[in-house]
């Protein structure tokens, strides 16, 4: 679907750089708006029909399909290309920081192996400081962004079910498939928080439970079965390449070149942007590209370093506010499992689902918080596991031979997983800023981080860990975690894939770089519509809402240039 | 000098052993309690393995349609049967399935060990220092190596090998086996016949919505909310 890199042959009225869940869906809102796009992408082109292997099994891997660093999430992941590291494109960290950070470098991005986890951000979640006086608050609340909500769940496909809980919105009739139901584990899970009063709900979760019928791009429903990371033949998870880029590309308005690393941003005349400068991967040459409005969708890192290699030396393009790589988060995240004598050697059946997760525990606690009950701000969520296969070496006893074997038996399907996902409140110890001497392989500055979590996160944590122990107890489960200071079973910076905020929102151009729109306060046709926008990082998965906020910056962009304001 | 299986089973059931409700956070929290020595003694473990010669892996973009193994293997044809041997010891054959051994996920170990990535390496300086110590304390007991030895003399080195507290001289011919031992049961039942072994039924595509637990199985999951004294969640009522 894409061609090499060569110098554009025709006027484009929007560079879109990076075709993820950001790019694909301005890709797609622009084009069907008439407007003219070209993205650029600094992975390789990527075809999931041709490339993706749903079906072997792990054992027709080397390793049993066992991450490596070079596929680090399984032989079969569809990450290309990509990962932890990428061949001659470092980046740093300054002393002490520990920060992993995930390039995938495809055409299509993250969302060909995401998490598909989708909840929609509540009232408390775009209003934090207002809240509990931290961080800062977003330009727009939830009643903004909800009608977007409701047209990038049906456009995508979700299923999931009521919630009717405090901070966790519910969607209107008609947003939703309906969700798969829950397996045994899910369902014990169940029983024992809610005993325990912490409440579960349906997952709301990016994978069509019924058919999507479409003339360029037809979806169908998932057939319950092999694991959705690793990509999605018949389209049922949602990824970029098997709906939203194909139906832009259909409109006859959009061309994609992949390899094609963006270095900077280039200006013209009037404060306005020119266009793009990129590198071909592929052979080293620099290209220019001029449009009337560029589009920052490479992600929260590429799309901050990018900017911070534009405009005046050293303080970067877009940074009179100075808050440019500031205010960085990523999601706090812990593991919880537990072997439940009740469950081993219980009756077989198919628990495949729909790959991850039918059921999850949202927070619970936002009016203990309000009385000053808890000793972290904001919130997390569990993630939930448990199913019939393998269970984890943790679960089994130290013997050999037929006890060996019937204890594999026994603890297949008897242990269950309780995985935190929490918010994390920007500090001004973390933060993301160009190295002062290390360039990757094509000359281009690359990024330092620096990490650090605060105590809010730490107690945040223990927190957790005290109440996914609870549950497993009312089991009379065996925790299998190790029992170390929640410091040391917290994820890395970086680690859970969620970095957002290094270029956030706000209404005053002192303190945000750029407005609700994703446009830039210093250029006005420099629009940002990633994670970077974010003016804060809950708990809930990220992606619906760059989504959500793509396609509301994608229609203003439009209406823009339509009205001439960017002539 | 041979010790029987029964003195070491008597040995064994005189050492501190822990069931798997103690294991997990309890035991990783505390400072590892020491056990008793084994009757015999203990070889020291091996101070160095020979190199493996350079390799490549099979990079950030292998065919994912096509998966190969790039690199050679380079356990030694003495080393690949001790190896066979114990497949077949500590997942034996029985009536739901063969033994690990027999199955050839001997020549998963050695693909494993054999692999250029930093975990498959430090497993490899565990499992053949772990086999040549093996060898050598079979040696000491028994005059031979262990692929020689008896049944019983080698199933009283593997309950040596699997005590729940080792003694310090043992704590890293415990750890080795420990490493051997996982890396047999996800080399075995990742295989057809081990997730057969395990009765798991999936990786079927199914039309329609997710059909859900059997009536069996929700039959037993009643019973034991009923045992644990739980209601029945309200997402799974009718």
């Amino acid at each position: 679907m894409a061609r090499s890199p060569k110098v554009a042959e025709s006027a484009v009225d929007v560079v879109i750089v990076g075709s993820g869940a950001a790019g694909g869906m301005a890709a797609y809102t622009l084009t069907k708006a008439g407007v003219r796009c070209l993205i650029l992408e600094a992975g390789r082109d990527y075809d999931p029909q041709a490339e993706v292997n749903m079906f072997a099994p792990e054992s027709d891997a080397p390793l049993r399909g066992t991450g490596t660093p070079d596929k680090p999430f399984g032989y079969f992941d569809a990450t290309v290309d990509g990962g932890w590291q990428v061949e001659g494109e470092p980046y740093t960290m300054t002393e002490g920081s520990d920060f992993r950070w995930w390039r995938p470098r495809m055409l299509g991005g993250r969302t060909n192996h995401w998490g598909r986890h989708v909840p929609r951000f509540g009232a408390y979640d775009f209003k934090p400081f207002s809240r509990d006086g931290l961080g800062v608050d977003w330009p727009i609340g939830y009643d903004d962004v909800a009608p977007f909500y409701d047209r990038v769940e049906r456009m995508i496909g979700v299923n999931g079910g009521p919630i009717g809980l405090e901070n966790h919105p519910d969607s209107p009739a008609g947003c939703l498939m309906p969700p798969p139901k829950p397996r045994v584990p899910e369902m014990l899970i169940t029983a024992a928080a809610e005993s325990l009063g912490i409440p579960v709900r349906a997952a709301h979760t990016a994978v069509l439970t019924r058919d999507m019928p479409d003339k360029v791009a037809p979806r169908s429903a998932c057939f319950n079965a092999t694991p959705c990371t690793r990509g999605c033949t018949i389209g049922a998870m949602f990824q970029t390449t098997t709906s939203l880029l194909p139906m832009a590309k259909a409109t006859g308005k959009l061309r994609v070149v992949t390899d094609a690393m963006v270095s900077r941003v280039v200006m013209g005349a009037r404060g306005r942007a020119a266009g793009v400068e990129y590198v071909d991967r592929k052979t080293g040459q620099r290209h220019q590209v001029t449009a009337r409005a560029v589009v920052l969708a490479a992600g929260t890192g590429e799309t901050t370093r990018l900017l911070l290699n534009s405009g005046e030396q050293g303080r970067g393009l877009a940074n009179s506010s100075g808050e440019l790589g500031r205010n960085l988060t990523d999601s706090t995240g812990a593991s919880f499992s537990a072997f439940i004598p009740g469950l081993a050697g219980r009756p077989r059946y198919n628990e495949d689902g729909i790959g991850g997760q039918h059921i999850y525990i949202p927070f619970w606690l936002y009016e203990q918080q309000k009385r000053g009950e808890l000793d972290f701000a904001r919130g997390y969520h569990f993630e939930i596991g448990g199913r019939f296969g393998l269970p984890s070496s943790a679960a089994l006893p130290r013997v050999w031979g037929k006890d060996l074997k019937q204890a594999v038996r026994n603890a297949s399907g008897a242990t269950i997983g309780l995985t935190l996902r929490g918010e994390m409140i920007p500090n001004k110890d973390t933060f993301c800023e160009i190295d002062p001497t290390v360039k990757d392989r094509f000359g281009i500055p690359v990024l330092r981080f620096a990490f650090r979590w605060s105590k809010h996160e730490v107690n945040q944590v223990a927190h957790g860990r005290r109440a996914a122990h609870s549950v497993f107890k009312r089991l009379n489960g065996t925790i299998l975690d190790p029992d170390l200071p929640p410091e040391q079973i917290m994820t890395a910076g970086g680690e859970i894939i969620h970095e957002l905020g290094t270029a956030r929102m706000g209404a005053d151009p002192k303190s945000s770089v750029v407005d609700s729109y994703g446009q830039t306060w210093d250029v006005d046709n420099v629009v940002l519509m990633d994670g970077a926008t974010f003016a804060s990082g809950p708990h809930k998965n990220p992606t619906l809402t760059i989504l959500a906020l793509a396609l509301r910056a994608s229609e203003r962009l439009a209406t823009r240039l339509s009205s001439g304001a960017l002539a | 000098m041979t010790f029987t299986r029964r003195t070491t089973l008597q040995w064994l059931a005189t050492a501190t052993a822990l069931s798997l409700a103690n294991r997990g956070a309890a035991a990783a929290a505390a400072p590892q309690a020491t056990g008793a020595p084994p009757p015999f003694k203990v070889v020291d473990w091996p101070a160095s393995i020979a190199p493996m010669p350079a390799t490549k892996g099979y990079g950030r973009d292998p065919d994912l349609t096509a998966p190969k193994v790039p690199w050679p293997l380079t356990l030694t044809k003495p080393q690949r049967a001790t190896v066979d041997m114990l497949g077949d010891m500590i997942l034996p054959a029985d009536a739901a399935s063969p033994g690990a051994g027999t199955l050839g996920v001997g020549a998963f170990i050695d693909e494993w060990i054999s692999a250029p990535y930093p975990q498959q390496q430090a497993d490899r300086a565990k499992v053949i220092a772990g086999l040549t110590w093996l060898d050598a304390q079979s040696r000491v007991l028994h005059g031979d190596a262990f692929t020689a030895a008896t049944a019983a003399q080698r199933a009283t080195l593997l309950d040596v090998l699997t005590v729940e507290v080792p003694s310090p001289a043992m704590a890293q011919p415990v750890a080795f086996m420990d490493r051997l031992r996982n890396l047999f049961v996800l080399g075995f039942y990742s295989l057809p016949e081990g997730k057969a072994d395990m009765g798991y039924i999936g990786d079927q595509p199914t039309e329609g919505p997710y059909p859900g637990p059997t009536p069996e199985a929700q039959a037993h999951f009643a019973t034991l909310l009923a045992s644990l004294k739980l209601s029945m969640p309200s997402s799974s009522r009718a």
